[in-house]
């Protein structure tokens, strides 16, 4: 039964990063006109923000920036029903598609939609150390949305710590901005030649990545910028807000004043949508975190939902892009269009990028064992201030899952709904049952997948009884 | 604490006002962003378990930048891009 | 050494029970299912609640009464024993209309269920209008009529108290399974043993707590395990500073600020989903209730199955034919927590189950069916 109040669409895209813009144009070149729903007021998504009107040019940014320039046209041109400020913060699926809650202008209205491309990204990870609640602590890509929003810079030099490739290209670009950070604190296992010899291909595939990265690390070294590698422990103090940063390194604690500490563990699938439409996920071993399954030819989900980009595993924007790009062919493939030419070379373009990736993701894995040797007054669940002492005791006390350790002591009820703390409460049950993180669980996510008034709700669009 | 460079594109402007404080920024920022260039991230925000809070990750997804917009509490800064006359309060406990 | 007690679920019923029993000197070893297996005791209102209980059955509103007039010193008792606050207030509460016509009918009931039982006119209640409301419930919309208000209810924290109660039965030596869904139950001459994929376990009596797991489980030890899965959904927003008002079971402050709305009955099946439709008739009458409210963030949501007998009061059944085994299923497990815990587990314990509380064994089932 359809209703008036309710939208309907045959494509809906969630998220107008590189994989939903790739996949958007691509069924608008072919007459389709899917909707598209995006968070921020511009589309780009994470990497391509603001590059509707560049605040700095390739000098700072770097050539990947503004090489997105092409997908954006592309994009623009098409016919689209492209929505900025919306936000999916329901999703279900019912019969024969999905129903979405999305809001914008403060009301809320349902659409049923029969096909569904998520492509709604990553995030960074929640990585706890003590202190790094305090203003002053920022995560890297919050950085560098600053950067990239308003050419907003420190204006003292900032510690930047952890590790990922972000963390040197964040590095990269306050230095050409004219501010090198202070020091680089490198938390990434030691061993890396050893890895790139033990992956002769993913090493051969990604050497543009291992060029890149050399290249930065050498500009940054040239510039005198200090990074230390084979950091251990972490530790933000001060009070009001941030004025030293302790880090450990074999063994022995050292300091540096600082009112800035930019952080990076690596970025992470979302998982929101996903898992709030049940959708199975695994724990991914190499890429360190939760990642959703999905059909590896079709990328298909479920029926009628595709996954693409980063939100369904870290590939990177070329990656996202081909994949929106494949998620499109799929649909257009069910519709009866000769797709087969030209999804080959993507196919083969997404293994090579992919087998590189797994270079990175041993190049860059989090230590593992980082969070059992945090100090008990460590806050794990960010929103609701709880300890790591407090979750070490309910799980003394019988809490033997996410649900019910949440229960006991309020961990991921906040409003960041489990985002920042969901892989660490996983990781500490593993570790307390002596399971693998699969065998633990994850939270159980509902609604709302993005924040909503009581009002907005009230108000909106009455949805359809079923 | 953040400072904007020099070499930045031009930006058109907005006047908001901040704690009843008129104040011309960038129009490509989000509320929380301005907030940050403006006056930084020490005293953003009190935390309803003590302590002071600020934007971590500038995407959504750690509501630490919770904000009063125009009389609303509670927005999620980093997500609402300034505009013409937007009055920001930032939520901090009566001393 | 057999273990006294078997008790299949971990819930707030199977852990009251367990915590009674342990303290009364047993030995008990409890099976719990799998983290995310139905749990009402994870996902109801709080509520420690007379008013209207029973309406069906007078004997279940004398029980409820009974609870909680034993709850302050159950909490109390709790509490010193673990250190967990289980956020209890004795506060009274308010039950709202929407209209005359709610209102009338209420108080109809009311007035007839507190008149069935000598002892149930000890039940104080009154019905209250908006405006001598306001007192109570400062805030309160124009779209509410009024309320009845009785000083015999109150509200707590049920995540605190589930917690307090693993807790006190650690300490007293009860043996807690987690992830260890029984998949049947064999009576023997010595006793019963209860299988799942984790391995066997055993013991001279048994004890059915799991919830809607009883229908499967119950049959075949001779017991009637009628229940049946109503749904509620519960919406919670975002914390604000402690505004004093009494708790309605439409919409109650939670000691940690956060508003909970709830109080829907769906026929769902096992569906413990949310709906569109119906978070935003909770979000709507949240905002009818205290317009306010419109501002805040709703934070959490979700469905859970109520555990619900055919005339909705407890079953408490011994079975006849497997003497030893017993199921115990509830809707308002929070409210009955101290009853559980005490004269329930006592009358389990000195096996005067069927004497004492026959009325509410499943025998009353089949005199409907005939009759
Ligand atoms: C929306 C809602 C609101 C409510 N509000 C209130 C209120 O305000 N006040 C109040 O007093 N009550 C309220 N209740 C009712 C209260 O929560 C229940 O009465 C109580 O939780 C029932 O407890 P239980 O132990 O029987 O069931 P559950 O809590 O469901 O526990 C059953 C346990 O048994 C386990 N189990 C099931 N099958 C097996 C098996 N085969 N093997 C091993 N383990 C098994 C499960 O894993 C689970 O842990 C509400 C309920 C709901 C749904
Ligand atoms: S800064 Fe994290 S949600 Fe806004």
């Amino acid at each position: 039964m359809s209703d008036a109040s309710t939208h309907h669409a045959d494509v809906a895209i969630i998220g107008a990063g590189p994989a939903g813009m790739a996949a958007a144009s691509r069924l608008a070149e072919a007459g389709q006109v899917p909707v598209v729903f995006d968070l921020a007021p511009s589309p780009g998504g994470q990497i391509y923000r603001q590059l509707t009107a560049p605040q700095l040019g390739e000098d700072v940014m770097g050539r990947d920036y503004l090489r997105g320039r092409r997908l954006l046209e592309r994009f623009e041109r098409a016919r689209i029903d492209y929505r900025p400020g919306s936000r999916v913060w329901w999703a279900k699926r019912e019969g024969q598609g999905t129903t979405l809650g999305v809001l914008a202008d403060r009301r809320s209205e349902s659409w049923q939609v029969r096909r569904l491309i998520i492509a709604s990204g990553a995030m960074e990870r929640g990585w706890p150390f003590p202190g790094w609640q305090l203003p002053g602590v920022m995560q890297a890509g919050a950085g560098q949305i600053l950067l990239k929003q308003g050419a907003l810079i420190p204006d003292v030099p900032p510690v930047l710590a952890g590790t990922g490739p972000l963390l040197y290209l964040l590095a990269w670009q306050y230095l050409r901005a004219g501010c090198p950070p202070r020091l680089i604190l490198d938390a990434a296992p030691r061993s890396r030649y050893a890895t790139m010899l033990r992956r002769p291909l993913s090493t051969w595939h990604g050497r543009h990545y291992l060029l890149k990265g050399l290249g930065m690390l050498t500009t940054l070294r040239r510039a005198g910028v200090k990074v230390v590698h084979g950091i251990e422990g972490l530790r933000a103090e001060g009070n009001p807000h941030l004025q030293a940063v302790h880090y450990r390194r074999a063994g022995r604690w050292q300091s540096v004043d600082a009112s800035m500490l930019l952080t990076h563990f690596g970025v992470v699938p979302e998982p929101q949508l996903s898992r709030g439409l049940g959708l199975p996920f695994d724990w991914h071993p190499s890429q360190q975190a939760f990642v959703p399954h999905r059909e590896e030819a079709s990328l298909a989900a479920a029926p009628g939902i595709w996954l693409t980009g980063d939100g369904a595993g870290i590939g990177g924007a070329l990656n996202a892009e081909r994949e929106g790009h494949l998620a499109a062919l799929s649909i257009l493939a069910a519709k009866g269009e000769p797709v087969e030419n030209e999804r080959t070379p993507l196919v083969q373009a997404r293994r090579r990028e992919l087998s590189a990736r797994a270079l990175l993701e041993a190049l860059f894995r989090v230590p593992d064992g980082w969070l059992a040797a945090q100090p008990e007054t460590t806050l794990v669940c960010r929103c609701e201030a709880v300890s790591l002492g407090e979750l070490d005791a309910a799980m003394a006390q019988g809490a033997a899952g996410p649900g019910q350790l949440k229960a006991f002591t309020r961990c991921g009820m906040g409003p960041c709904q489990g985002r920042l703390c969901g892989e660490s409460v996983t990781r500490l049950l593993a570790g307390h049952l002596g399971t693998t993180m699969n065998a633990a669980g994850y939270y159980q996510v509902r609604p709302p997948l993005h924040s909503i008034t009581l009002g907005e709700l009230a108000d909106s669009a009455a949805p359809p009884a079923p | 604490m953040f400072k904007r460079l020099d070499n930045a594109a031009p930006a058109a402007m907005v006047t908001i006002w901040l704690e009843g404080q008129p104040h011309s920024v960038p129009a490509t920022l989000s509320a929380a962003a301005a907030v940050l260039w403006l006056v930084g991230a020490t005293g953003y925000r009190d935390h309803a378990a003590g302590g002071h809070r600020a934007p971590l990750c500038m995407m959504g997804v750690c509501h630490d930048c919770l904000i009063t917009i125009d009389g609303q509490p509670n927005r999620q800064g980093c997500l609402v891009p300034v505009a013409e006359g937007m009055r920001l309060e930032r939520q901090r406990r009566p001393a | 050494m057999p273990q006294d007690f078997l008790i299949i679920g971990g819930g707030v019923v199977g852990m009251a029970v367990a915590y009674g029993l342990a303290r009364r000197g047993r030995s008990v070893t409890v099976l719990d299912g799998h983290d995310d297996s139905l749990r009402a005791s994870r996902g109801n209102a709080g509520l420690v609640w007379v008013q209207g209980k029973g309406l069906a059955m007078p004997r279940y509103a004398e029980l409820s009464l009974h609870s909680s007039m034993a709850w302050p010193e159950f909490a109390e008792e709790l509490t010193k024993r673990t250190g967990i606050d289980l956020e209890y207030e004795h506060c009274g509460g308010v039950d709202l209309c929407f209209d005359a016509k709610e209102a009338q009918a209420r108080q109809t009931e009311y007035r007839a269920l507190y008149a069935a039982t000598p002892s149930l006119t000890a039940v104080r209640w009154e019905y209250l209008d908006r405006e001598a409301l306001r007192e109570q419930l400062p805030g309160l919309g124009e779209r509410v009529h009024g309320g009845t208000f009785s000083p015999h209810d109150g509200q707590c924290n049920p995540l605190y108290l589930l917690r307090a109660l693993y807790a006190a039965c650690l300490t007293l030596g009860v043996d807690y399974h987690p992830a260890t869904p029984v998949t049947g139950i064999e009576a023997s001459t010595t006793g019963f043993t209860a299988h799942s994929p984790q391995g066997s376990f055993s013991a001279e009596r048994v004890i059915l707590a799991a919830g809607l797991g009883a229908r499967t489980l119950a049959p075949p030890l001779g017991l009637s395990g009628q229940v049946h899965p109503v749904r509620g959904q519960v919406l919670v927003t975002e914390r604000f500073p402690p505004s004093g008002r009494l708790p309605t079971p439409q919409l109650r402050q939670t000691a940690s600020g956060g508003y909970l709305i709830g109080d829907v009955l769906e026929d769902a099946g096992y569906d413990t989903g949310v709906t569109l439709e119906t978070i935003h008739r909770l979000g709507q009458r949240a905002v009818q209730i205290y317009p306010e409210l419109a501002q805040a963030r709703l934070v959490r949501s979700w469905g859970a199955l109520r555990v619900m007998t055919p005339d909705g009061s407890p079953l408490y059944e011994a079975s006849r034919s497997c003497p030893g085994a017993y199921n115990l299923s509830c809707h308002s497990g929070i409210t009955l927590a101290a009853f559980h815990a005490r004269e329930l587990a006592e009358a389990i314990d000195t096996d005067r189950l069927a004497t004492i509380h026959g009325d509410f064994s499943g025998a009353r089932f089949d005199v409907q069916a005939t009759g």
